[in-house]
């Protein structure tokens, strides 16, 4: 039964954009509560609403598109633009980043010893796991397109070992990391170099995770037969971030780990 | 793993979505059309019946468009808003509506006429 006779897809009612916006508002209100105050609630309320609100928003997707199948030729086409041109402002907003790391190391203060990295601080061996967590990055890379392929050929099997050796090797990167972490012999208040070194490995790694649960998403998705060979664009979209984020990383590694050793 | 997916293809209906090849194991995904439900099925139906746009989005092309044989733009409604893009090097489209009843001269000197769409999911 077709409901309209045109090929858009004006969606019913739901409650979800306005969940997340108070989850929005109440995360990075709670943010702020919690430099001022160190009470954590507003945040982790926040963070909770947002969470749930996600969940339920594409699971509503999952269903309009795989169930119903309202997705036709040109809402697929849409989404593919919309993907774009988030991924798009996702690389200005780590643009900003790199900006401000040039800034400071570039022309270093006297504050910091006229030297960069600065006096004092004991920078991570860019050959030792960063290394490895590049070699990672570039293998999920591999094995994501692997999937694509197997997913492309009606390949059931290669496509389920892609994505798992995916998502393996995403979740190593994000352990290896988090060690880094907590070895790590400055914080980040200390100076400019802790600064933007962990400001812009942090979200790097905010966008690992977030990457990280999309292909774990498409992997559940994938088990459940919601993808064909010729729709799958969820499973597009999620490839295109993780190389996504496999280049912010690069940039990462050649910039602040490699030169600014 | 196996029993697993076997499982999961036939919990999904009476027709199991997954193929279970004896070669190496490999598992095999249903065929698109099939797997499509709902108006995106209804399009992939229509593009494989030779209709590559069953939703009317593309440019037409005009017939003759003179007064005798004005151009049939189909409709399911009694009126539908019409753009003659006049000539090649056109920089804008001339938009109209277009009622049923009354065929219409855009101003480059083609005409119009509303006709009667089929149902292009028949």
């Amino acid at each position: 039964m077709i409901k309209s006779n045109h090929a858009f897809h004006l969606v019913d009612q739901s409650p979800w954009p306005l969940t997340g916006a108070l989850g929005a508002l109440m995360l990075t209100s709670g943010i702020v509560k919690w430099f001022h105050s160190f009470n954590m609630t507003l945040f982790i309320s926040g963070l909770i609403i947002l969470v749930l609100t996600s969940i339920q928003w594409w699971r509503d997707i999952s269903r309009e598109s795989t169930f119903q199948g309202l997705h036709t030729l040109v809402v697929a086409k849409g989404m593919r633009w919309g993907m774009i041109l988030f991924i798009t402002s996702e690389v200005l907003f780590f643009f900003s980043f790199f900006w401000a790391f040039f800034h400071s190391s570039l022309a270093p203060t006297m504050e910091i010893g006229l030297a960069w990295p600065p006096t004092g601080i004991q920078v991570f061996n860019p050959i030792q796991v960063p290394l490895l967590n590049t070699i990672i990055l570039l293998a999920s890379g591999v094995t994501v397109t692997w999937a694509h392929h197997g997913l492309m050929e009606n390949k059931f099997s290669q496509t389920l070992q892609g994505l798992m050796s995916t998502v393996i090797l995403g979740l190593y990167f994000t352990a290896l990391q988090a060690m880094e972490y907590i070895e790590a012999s400055f914080t980040i208040a200390d100076s400019a170099y802790g600064a933007t070194f962990f400001v812009a490995t942090g979200f790097h790694g905010l966008h690992v995770i977030i990457g990280t649960t999309f292909l774990i998403t498409c992997l559940l998705r994938h088990k459940s037969c919601h993808f064909s060979s010729t729709h799958h664009f969820g499973f597009e979209a999620a490839a295109w971030y993780w190389h996504f984020v496999d280049v912010v990383w690069l940039f990462l590694y050649m910039t602040i780990y490699w030169w600014g050793s | 793993m196996a029993g697993l997916l076997a499982r999961t293809g036939f919990r999904l209906g009476k027709r199991p979505s997954l193929l279970v090849c004896s070669v190496r194991g490999e598992k095999y995904m249903a065929d698109p059309l099939e797997h499509a439900t709902g108006i995106e099925r209804k399009e992939l139906e229509a593009i494989k019946k030779g209709n590559p746009d069953p939703f009317m989005m593309r440019v037409m092309k005009r017939g003759p468009g003179t007064k005798d044989q004005p151009t049939a733009v189909p409709s399911f409604q009694e009126s539908r808003i019409v753009g003659c893009i006049c000539h090649e090097e056109a920089f804008y489209v001339n938009w109209m509506w277009l009622y049923k009843g009354e065929p219409k001269r855009c101003e480059c000197g083609y005409w119009f006429k509303l006709t009667e769409a089929q149902d292009p999911f028949k």
